[in-house]
């Protein structure tokens, strides 16, 4: 794999999971820093200016927080959390201080590859938010074209609510990234709904009728309970 | 409940319990002279009071109440008060003296039940922690064998036998963590008040979490799931009862010998949602229906056949949860043949915290 010369800088403290870790990402082909307090990686993530941080949020120094807080004050660089913290509020914070993906301990290292590989397919260049995204996405049979706003699955077209529409795209455009219902209401409404989440639970659960989605057979889009939504990655 | 709210319930329910005794006795005059009945009928109300509130306060306030009511009511003189006639001191010192003694006896028993409650969660706590230890060590011994064997012989080991090795020590690795999850969801439930934080939760996506997660580990294992056709958002805290469900599942697939269909069916009733898990295998031995999902717990002895036995936890774990969920959990063989988990949770957000 030639394109997997991406730098990768992980940020923990502990000995044997950051040399699983670094086993791992080298077997991947990854080049792999490793940092092991906060300071640490924040002064390497200016000076490496790595493709992807991987944080553990129980640091010596400093919390984990504290670190997406700062790296996002200067830097677009996705970091995927890694942490043994396992409630939804742990995951909500991270992710709307601007984390991009959360997985918790203890993680299939299939799964961490997997979503680092999408966290970088979000941030390569040419579908970053300031370029023009791609006009179409292809996921299974699940097609969406985004100028003429029209959605097939398995080509047979389905008629989708502006707002269905709305909340499909932006899952689309995100892929691979777990959003959270926050950013989602402000996405679509412009705003947190004051009634809750209510109004997005109701049109995801239109959203997922009219795409046939059944429980348990759902290859769109992973439910993250209490937290939020995660388009699967698409095709190229 | 907060204290202000329960001062505030209290002192509504010594002036009604007052105001209540006091109308009464004014319908009986109607009737008959029911002058030797009234004291009475205000120490009974004393007393109802001074049971039914916290502390000592309601029921000395209920007393005063009953002096000053039948002293200036039911006294001669009528409708004036006299509160230095022998007879009426006499009256208010009763009083007195039965709501104090009521309340100290209240305050006693309320405080030897959470005496009696505090004792059983620990005992509960551990006899958790040794079932849990016990089942423990199998698995962790294991691994760390395999790795000394694998790190002592890596040279002269085949690559066959080292795979094995290997796999053996993922697979236990992995039961660990299944376990551990399990661990985990105990210590969510906040065990002072029993209570947990409910969020609305669509069903649709609960039950496809789960699922995603079941046949991340039992791909083989089908499930048929029925659920209702509507949006239903139901106040839970979502990750336990998803631990809930997993557990059940994952139980019927170790335990329900010989099954071939398994179900997990929600439908909803009179304002509850109902879980149900189906199998239909060999059901459950009639002497282990009785406390299964705490009989795990006060085995001691070692299980039979030697094998590792870590669902009596997960049971045990389930009923926990559904219980701090106001609710319960219900075990039983159907006639037909397999058994049947189920429990009932309310869709009704409730403001009891």
């Amino acid at each position: 794999m030639s394109n997997n010369k991406y730098r990768i800088l992980a940020v923990e403290d502990d000995r044997s999971v950051s040399s699983l870790l670094h086993a791992m990402l080298d077997a991947q082909h990854y080049e792999t820093l490793m940092a092991e307090t906060c300071a640490q990686g924040l002064m390497m993530l200016s000076s490496h200016v790595p493709d992807l941080v991987i944080l553990d949020l129980g640091l010596p120094d400093r919390d984990g927080l504290e670190f997406i807080r700062t790296a996002r004050g200067k830097s677009a660089v996705p970091i995927l959390v890694l942490s043994a913290r396992a409630t939804e509020k742990d995951k909500v914070t991270a992710l709307d201080l601007g984390a991009n993906d959360y997985i918790t301990k203890p993680f299939s290292t299939a799964e961490l590859l997997a979503r680092i590989r999408a966290a970088l397919r979000y941030s390569r260049p040419g579908t970053e938010q300031n370029k023009l995204p791609e006009s179409r996405f292809q996921l299974h049979d699940l097609a969406i074209d985004y100028e003429n706003r029209t959605v097939s699955v398995a080509s047979q077209p389905v008629h989708l609510t502006q707002t269905e529409f709305n909340i499909l795209a932006q899952l689309a455009q995100h892929a691979g990234k777990l959003l959270t219902y926050a950013a989602m209401n402000e996405a679509i409404w412009g705003a947190a709904d004051p009634g809750g989440n209510k109004k997005l639970q109701v049109n995801m659960a239109n959203l997922r009728r009219k795409l046939g989605i059944r429980p348990g057979d759902n290859r769109y889009i992973v439910n993250e309970l209490g937290v939020g939504y995660r388009m699967q990655q698409g095709e190229e | 409940m907060p204290n202000w709210k329960r001062r505030l319930r209290d002192g509504a329910l010594t002036i009604a319990v007052m105001a209540a005794i006091f109308l009464l006795v004014l319908a009986l005059q109607r009737f008959f002279v029911a002058d030797k009945l009234i004291p009475m009928l205000f120490v009974l109300g004393v007393f109802i009071v001074s049971l039914q509130t916290e502390g000592y306060l309601w029921g000395v306030a209920a007393s005063l109440i009953g002096v000053l009511l039948v002293n200036y009511a039911f006294m001669f003189p009528y409708y004036a008060f006299d509160l230095l006639s022998p007879v009426n001191l006499a009256t208010a010192v009763v009083m007195l003296a039965v709501s104090v003694m009521t309340s100290t006896l209240t305050t006693q028993i309320s405080v030897q039940q959470q005496e009696k409650a505090a004792a059983e969660r620990e005992r509960m706590r551990a006899n958790l922690l040794r079932a849990i230890s016990h089942d423990l060590r199998t698995p962790l011994t294991s691994i760390s064998g395999a790795c000394s064997v694998m790190l002592d012989n890596h040279d002269t080991l085949s690559e066959e036998k080292q795979l094995t090795l290997l796999g053996d020590m993922r697979r236990d690795a992995d039961w660990l963590i299944r376990m551990v999850e399990n661990l985990l969801s105990v210590t969510r439930i906040d065990d002072k008040k029993l209570l947990v934080s409910k969020v609305p939760t669509v069903l649709e996506e609960l039950i496809d979490t789960v699922l995603v997660k079941f046949y991340k580990h039992y791909p083989q294992q089908q499930v048929e799931v029925s659920i209702p056709d509507d949006f239903v958002s139901i106040p839970m805290d979502a990750m336990l009862i998803e631990q809930v469900l997993i557990n059940m599942l994952e139980n019927a697939v170790v335990h329900a010998k010989g099954m071939t269909r398994l179900s997990l069916t929600v439908a909803v009733e009179q304002g509850k949602a109902c879980f149900a898990i189906c199998d239909d295998g060999c059901g459950i031995p009639a002497q282990r229906l009785n406390g299964l999902f705490t009989g795990y717990l006060d085995r001691d002895q070692e299980v039979s056949d030697g094998k590792r036995n870590g669902m009596g936890i997960g049971l045990f774990v389930c009923a926990a949860i559904i219980r701090a969920h106001g609710s319960e959990i219900h075990a039983r063989n159907l006639p037909e043949g397999g058994a049947a988990f189920s429990f009932a949770l309310d869709m009704e957000e409730s403001d009891e915290q």
